[in-house]
């Protein structure tokens, strides 16, 4: 925390770029800012900053830096990582007013957004503007910001076409910890926002490093043509194997939109917390009975005309009812698809008491299946519902995994064995060869002692040349050795 | 109702932020929120700032905390977007804090008025009692203190003692008048319903004018109390059955009870009005009560030859604000002005050359946030739009 007379001073001087009402001290502020929904310990900033454009965040960083005092940048905070508690105090600079879309290019399809756009911003002003054009969606609330999502690397509705989120950037606009303004890719060089090639690809100096290298202002991200037809088709696999089997068929293909596997005891606990509105939780365990599905796999398929979904559906259908013929396996069933329901409101992890973690990560499909038993077999052991989920990403090329764990923050006892869970789930993911998306602070110093020496000092390297006086949401990636 | 009260829903709460705009428009629909930005302001603050009194990590000492218990308007907007098992309670928790306030001695000095207000004059503005009757001076209308009638009309404090708003009660009365109803007033004798008192953490002000209403509506003997004031509706709807006593009577709103009587042939409308209006839903008349009463004012506007009705984009369980309600006209007025001019700037992007309500709270929010704003819109009760028809 700040000395009372520098906090004093700083409040005035940040008051004089923002007004005085885009700064707050209150206490009921500094606590809502100083924690998220993950068990991860409150820290509390000194301050909470609201600027408005990127040239107030330009004067802010130069301000703090020339001040030494740290800056966490946040939207909605809503990471499942704890990554925008501020570790070090200072301010604490949610980005929430920085909420224009800039451009939306119709041709080249993409848009240029600031970081307080969220999902159902996009997706509203698409509907009404460019209904031709889709953005993708995260398995979370309406609130989360697109930029934050890009940045932080997630998993969306498109990732089994296209990967990560922060794979369909095309540029970005940062300050960078000393305050200076940089564009990043095509716009770098030219009017157009359209891809980060064929430059040198800058923007890996601040995708995935949650905002410890530079506050990025301005993003263009990629659109993509509305399909016409749209259709789910689900699967219930029996047994473990027969679900893995399932996801490498439905990779082979390379039709699907989205591949997402989940446990059939959250199913269940979703559509009650969903229908009912009825506070769920994965203590104790509800098991699965015999006759019931251990995965249930879900599909989305488009065409541009009907003809073409339903050929696609049928080329589904045939290569899984021969690829599969030896697994017990019930489907698939034709469902509407979910994706005009997103974003959602995530019910079926929101409504456990006000918590929510996991041990998300990314990681080969070829240690899929033992990483996802090993993982539902520690939930077991802590006598948790299995809540497995996995998204396949890039048809194939790697997946998400991770067991979702919505708890009651009022619970000390679940709050302990949540955070016991997390921790051996972290030991086992990483023997497994998959590694932590959205990396908390106690993961990254667990990676860093498994990363080869030379990329520890390389990381560390880039963050000290970027943040020489290491200000921005200190602790994290790049953080000096103690 | 204290904290201890709402103690199993204060860990609802993820801070997930659905709360902040209407599902499926993806605009804002927490006011307090969209002025203020901080998130203190918004609904999941406030639950936070609940947890954290409650756990002794914050206290209701500091000045500007309680600022942000202050500014909700109670519209439950919050309450409609979010899905989660405590979202039924988000305003429950504002009260609760609310009360704590007071319990623990913090009054807010505009709260005090409303106090003092209802404990000398039995009303929230404290204007003499003596002139709770005035708006009806002219009408020719029966007291229901004196004799027995079939429908009270309850005007409540803001029509009673606004005279800029006096039209509304008398085109209320007036059309029920020309429907051939049986309508008293109690004039003078009328009281505050209590809502207001409720809804600002006084809960003894309220038990006391809820019993007093009850008893005196069910001793005059009525068969159905209309009011015009959807504060006022909701009260006698969703709180006074917290009371242990059984209400011999109908409680309807003016536009249930007009649009009772106009498709039941007797109301009938000789003038045209020519105007484009846009309608504006009140919490009150809405959200806070269940069902939401959303079709008879547009089934009565529709059927008033001349009018075009245009909605606005938040309408119905999703309508935005007015910005009055719960206290904040009193006790943070700039906020509430500021959240009615972002109803008016909606409703004149409709092409609406009127903006219709039903709730003379909502109606006196508007017509000040006119003169401070400037924005070129009128604005009428729907008893005034339905006057003009006959």
């Amino acid at each position: 925390m700040l000395e009372a007379a520098v906090r004093s001073s700083m409040v005035k001087k940040l008051g004089k770029i923002v007004g005085s009402e885009s700064v707050s001290t209150n206490q009921a502020d500094l606590y809502i800012y100083s924690q998220d929904m993950t068990p991860a310990e409150p820290s509390w900033p000194d301050m909470v900053v609201l600027p408005k454009s990127a040239g107030e965040v330009q004067a802010i960083v130069r301000l703090a830096n020339k001040e030494r005092i740290p800056v966490t940048p946040q939207v909605a905070g809503e990471n499942i990582g704890g990554l925008t508690i501020p570790l070090k105090g200072g301010i604490l600079l949610d980005l929430k007013r920085m909420d224009r879309i800039i451009e939306v290019n119709e041709t080249d399809m993409y848009a240029v957004v600031e970081p307080g756009v969220t999902f159902g911003h996009i997706k509203a002003y698409l509907e009404k503007h460019h209904p031709d054009l889709i953005y993708t969606y995260a398995f979370s609330p309406h609130s989360t910001s697109i930029l934050a999502n890009a940045l932080v690397q997630g998993l969306d509705n498109l990732s089994f076409r296209y990967g990560a989120a922060s794979g369909w950037v095309g540029g970005l606009e940062v300050i960078l910890p000393t305050g200076e303004l940089v564009k990043i890719g095509s716009c770098a060089v030219s009017k157009g926002w359209q891809a980060l090639v064929p430059l040198p690809e800058l923007a890996g100096l601040f995708l995935g490093w949650q905002g410890t290298t530079g506050i990025v202002t301005k993003m263009a991200v990629s659109l993509w043509p509305r399909p016409k037809h749209l259709v789910g088709l689900n699967f219930q696999s029996m047994d473990w194997d027969g679900t893995y089997e399932l996801l490498w068929t439905l990779s082979r293909t390379r039709i699907p939109d989205d591949v997402i596997a989940l446990s059939y005891p959250y199913v269940q606990m979703s559509k009650l917390a969903k229908a009912e509105h009825k506070k769920v939780s994965l203590y104790p365990a509800q098991t699965t009975k015999p006759g019931e599905p251990e995965m249930v796999i879900t599909v989305e398929i488009s065409g541009n005309t009907k003809n073409e979904l339903n050929t696609k559906v049928e080329v589904v259908e045939e290569t899984v009812k021969e690829q599969l013929k030896d697994f017990e396996l019930i489907g698939p069933q034709i469902s509407p698809s979910k994706t005009a329901s997103y974003p959602e409101q995530a019910l079926g992890i929101l409504s456990s008491g006000g918590g929510l973690t996991w041990v998300g990560c990314y990681g080969p499909m070829s240690n899929w299946l033992e990483t996802a038993k090993k993982g539902c077999a520690l939930q077991d052991k802590y006598e948790l519902s299995r809540s497995c989920y996995t998204r396949i990403m890039k048809e194939g090329h790697f997946v998400g995994l991770r067991w979702m764990l919505p708890f009651d923050k009022g619970d000390p006892e679940m709050v302990k064995r949540i955070r016991a869970l997390c921790s051996e789930q972290l030991d086992m993911v990483l023997e497994m060869g998959y590694i932590p998306y959205k990396t908390p602070f106690w993961a990254i110093r667990t990676l860093e002692e498994r990363a080869g020496p030379d990329w520890v000092k390389l990381h560390r390297r880039v963050k000290k040349m970027l943040d020489p006086n290491n200000i921005l949401n200190p602790g994290r990636w790049g953080a000096p050795q103690e | 109702m204290g904290l201890d009260d709402v103690k199993e829903w204060l860990y609802g709460c993820t801070h997930c932020g659905t709360c902040k705009d209407v599902l499926g428009l993806f605009i804002p629909s927490c006011p307090a929120g969209e002025r203020f930005n901080l998130e203190s302001y918004f609904p999941s603050g406030k639950i936070f700032i609940a947890r954290a009194v409650s756990e002794g990590r914050l206290s209701l000492d500091d000045d500007d905390i309680r600022d942000r218990i202050y500014a909700c308007t109670g519209c439950l907007s919050c309450q409609q977007q979010c899905g989660a098992y405590h979202h039924e309670h988000i305003f429950e928790i504002v009260q609760a804090l609310r009360t704590e306030a007071v319990t623990r001695g913090f009054l807010h000095p505009a709260y005090m008025l409303i106090y003092y207000g209802l404990r000398k004059d039995d009303n929230v503005f404290g204007k003499p009692k003596a002139e709770r009757g005035d708006w009806a001076k002219d009408s020719a209308v029966k007291y229901a203190a004196q004799e027995k009638v079939d429908v009270l009309y309850h005007a409540g404090c803001m029509l009673s003692f606004d005279p800029e708003l006096w039209e509304v009660p008398k085109s209320a009365i007036d059309i029920m008048k020309a429907a051939g109803v049986d309508v008293g007033i109690m004039g003078r004798e009328e009281t505050c319903c209590g809502g207001r008192a409720y809804e600002i953490g006084y809960t003894g002000e309220f038990t006391k004018y809820a019993q007093h209403c009850l008893e005196t509506f069910n001793t005059l003997g009525v068969n159905k109390v209309v009011t015009s004031c959807s504060d006022g509706y909701s009260t006698f709807k969703t709180l006074y059955p917290k009371l242990d006593i059984e209400p011999k009577f109908e409680v309807l709103h003016i536009v249930e009870y007009l649009d009772q009587l106009i498709k039941g042939g007797r109301i009938k409308f000789t003038r045209e009005v020519p105007l484009k209006v846009t309608y504006h839903d009140p919490c009150h008349l809405g959200r806070h009560v269940s069902p939401g009463v959303y079709e008879p004012p547009r089934d009565i506007l529709k059927s008033i030859p001349g009018i075009e009705l245009i909605e606005m984009e938040r309408i119905r369980e999703n309508a935005w604000c007015c910005g009055a309600g719960s206290g904040v006209k009193q006790a943070v007025p700039e906020f509430a002005l500021w959240t009615a001019n972002e109803r008016l700037k909606e409703a004149k992007a409709t092409g609406a050359t009127a903006l219709v309500t039903s709730c003379p709270w909502c109606e006196r929010n508007f017509k000040d946030a006119v003169k401070e704003y400037g924005i070129e819109i009128e604005v009428y009760d729907i008893a005034e739009i339905t006057r003009k028809a006959i």
